[in-house]
């Protein structure tokens, strides 16, 4: 009696194994057409700073401001033979207090050509992302600007055609890889790159050698002026990496103001560079920092004549309600001065703590955006949760820091939280 | 004189049958898996409180150093893609866009499992063996890592004397801290004379209570190109599905 009960027992344990561990290898046999995606949900509200240079104007006249925006990201695949069709579409719904917008479009729509694995050809929209810094990017000579505070964010690409060649070899070089791209620029296609009229050549060489990345890159003149560069990463140990990047722009112009909206041209050969470091500490604390030079910035005296302007611009208003300086202000903010992080030098770091206090799942992060220049900053915690299947829970609180005539100080929000709630299908 | 001359011999014959723990080693790895294959993997991360977090992935392997792994599932996951070369590892986000360099002792999938468990080369290709003996019916390996770039500093391997397969893998920091136990379990044939354990469970220390199982299916041999395990292939790995 007793040994039946063993192995009665044995049966069961072994039914409740097989139930627990099962793994039905048929589910995942490979189909033509694959498509998946998520919907995301996200309220947001600004505390408004009504001192600040970029509140007059946008002239929003409250004390914060809040807004609803829901996204359904697509994304889909065909696969037939040598090949493939790929797809990343966007639909955007963003409802705010003053006004509601629709954004339709595709974010990616190419096609694929690839008849051996060390040649591909790609033809269509697709989104090239160059460089190793992950707040930014100055050899990202040919995709859309990237917003430090969300890095991750897939992001618009370009309509071009480009090939990838691939070749491996034995010993201290492993790898070589060359992809040249033609990227043509119009009135109606990539109307946002540059000027009209050309068809721009750009190209990356990279190699992996004595286990480091290196990547050439090369933008011809045409829509925009001519630059190259050169990025690098590497593994140091086994919880340590750093990488960096440096990039020259010949002839790079930018329009600059003085405190009286005289504006004028400047036109001169610029470097950006960046160095960074990923290091994971034995409690599973990851650690982001960064340095960031950028070329292309306006000094701070170039930022002071700007919030300057603007202050003119409204005491105009205030005297005489003739928004014309105003307007010439906001078309500057339009062209440089508004973009995200427009001056020389930066200091970005982010720590994330996996699963802290036992906290599964959850993983709060702090990252903070520092121009040493000014002595401004941002700050933003976030807190992420993704213990439901399929589904992303993220909070972020983004707080600005800074004096009258600093990057932060002068922007429109004092603080805004985000809430996002994204499910995965 | 008889006793003096039996003793004589014995001694002389030891040598002879010393355990050669290199080629243990490399008969383990051979048994896990041929140089080249493709395999579909389940990796389970199983909660205290009994809850599961699932991933598949499909991984392909050349040589002793070279594997690429696919994320099927979940949806918050798939298409995701990593590499590694020798000691090299990066991840693929189709939302990022662009590879990026990970190290081995992160984790893509979370749980007790890491990238050096998930990407795993040969042991030959990463440890020495330091000392091998010999138990009731396992070898035991002690193995030293080759570089400060490896995952864990040394590794203790009981080894089934009939299977020439792990049994149990203990795996240490620089420290002599127990980092996890790999328990391999279920051995079953997967055709063309791979015969291996199908389970690699796997409990901490450092995550008490929690636990993490790969499961392991439609292992095969198969060749492929070089080109394929590089970081402008990445992101077009899937096509190398059948």
């Amino acid at each position: 009696m007793k040994r039946v009960s063993v192995l009665c027992a044995c049966l069961l344990a072994g039914a409740a194994w097989a139930e627990e561990y099962s793994f039905d290898a048929a589910e995942f046999e490979k189909k033509p057409f694959e498509f998946g995606g998520y919907l995301e949900y996200k309220p947001e509200r600004a505390w408004l700073n009504r001192d600040g240079a970029f509140y007059a104007l946008n002239g929003l006249e409250r004390s914060t401001f809040d807004r609803n925006a829901a996204t359904l990201k697509l994304n889909a695949k065909y696969n037939q033979g040598i090949a493939s069709f790929t797809l990343r579409a966007d639909a955007e719904v963003r409802r705010d207090e003053l006004s509601s917008e629709r954004i339709k479009r595709f974010d990616e729509a190419y096609v694929s050509l690839k008849p051996d694995p060390g040649f591909t050809l790609d033809t269509g929209k697709q989104a090239l992302k160059w460089g190793k810094g992950y707040a930014w990017n100055p050899v990202g000579f040919v995709e859309r600007p990237k917003d430090p505070n969300d890095a991750e964010l897939a992001r618009e690409g370009y309509t071009m055609v480009a090939a990838d060649f691939i070749r491996n070899f034995d010993g201290e070089l492993r790898t070589i890889a060359f992809t040249p791209l033609l990227l043509p620029v119009s009135g109606a296609v990539n109307s946002d790159f540059g000027k009209p009229g050309h068809v721009n050549v750009a190209a990356k060489l990279y190699f992996l050698y004595r286990d480091t990345d290196i990547d050439l890159v090369y933008l011809g003149r045409g829509s925009r002026t001519p630059r190259f560069g050169i990025d690098f990463s590497r593994n140091l140990t086994s919880n340590l990496e750093i990488h960096g990047e440096w990039a020259r722009i010949t002839d790079f112009e930018q329009k600059v103001t003085n405190a009286s909206g005289a504006t004028t041209t400047q036109r001169e050969s610029v470097t950006s560079s960046l160095l960074g470091l990923r290091y994971l500490c034995e409690n599973d604390a990851t650690t982001i920092l960064e340095y960031y030079r950028n070329g292309t910035g306006y000094t701070q005296s170039q930022m002071s004549d700007f919030y300057r302007f603007v202050d003119n611009g409204l005491s105009q208003f205030q005297a005489t309600a003739s928004d014309a300086l105003l307007h010439q202000a906001l078309n500057l903010a339009r062209g440089g001065y508004g973009r995200p992080n427009p001056m020389r030098n930066y200091v970005y770091a982010k720590i994330s703590q996996k699963e802290p206090f036992d906290i599964l799942y959850f993983t709060p992060s702090f990252a903070a955006i520092i121009n040493p220049g000014d002595r401004s900053f941002s700050l933003t915690p976030e807190l992420l949760y993704t213990g439901i299947t399929n589904l992303e829970l993220r909070f972020r609180l983004y707080m600005l820091n800074g004096d009258a005539q600093t990057e932060f100080g002068e922007k429109q929000n004092l603080r805004r939280a985000e809430l996002f709630a994204r499910y995965y299908f | 004189m008889k006793k003096m001359i039996a003793i004589l011999l014995c001694l002389l014959a030891m040598p002879v049958h010393a355990i050669d723990g290199a080629a243990i080693l490399k008969k383990v790895d051979r048994n896990l898996e041929p140089e080249s294959y493709e395999m579909l993997r389940k990796l389970i991360n199983v909660e205290p409180d009994g809850n599961k977090k699932e991933f598949v992935l499909y991984s392909v392997k050349k040589g002793r150093d070279r594997i690429v792994a696919l994320f099927l599932a979940p949806p918050s996951d798939k298409g995701r893609a990593t590499l590694r070369l020798g000691d090299n590892m990066w991840l693929y986000i189709p939302e990022v866009g662009k590879p990026m360099r990970i190290t081995s002792l992160q984790s893509v999938t979370g749980g007790v499992f890491n990238n050096a468990d998930i990407l795993r080369v040969d042991y030959t290709v990463e440890y020495t063996v330091e000392a091998a003996t010999e138990e009731k019916d396992n070898y035991l390996l002690i193995l030293k890592a080759r570089t400060g770039e490896v995952a864990y500093d040394k590794l203790k391997m009981w080894v089934d004397k009939k299977t020439y397969l792990p049994v149990d893998i203990e795996c240490y920091a620089a420290s002599g801290m127990l980092i996890k136990t790999l328990h391999f379990k279920d051995i079953k044939d997967f055709g063309g004379g791979i015969r291996r354990p199908a389970t690699v469970e796997t409990d901490s220390p450092l995550y008490k209570g929690y636990k993490s199982v790969m499961l392991y299916a439609q292992i095969k041999k198969r060749e492929f190109a070089d080109k394929v395990f590089t970081l402008n292939y990445l992101p077009r790995v899937e096509g190398m599905r059948k």
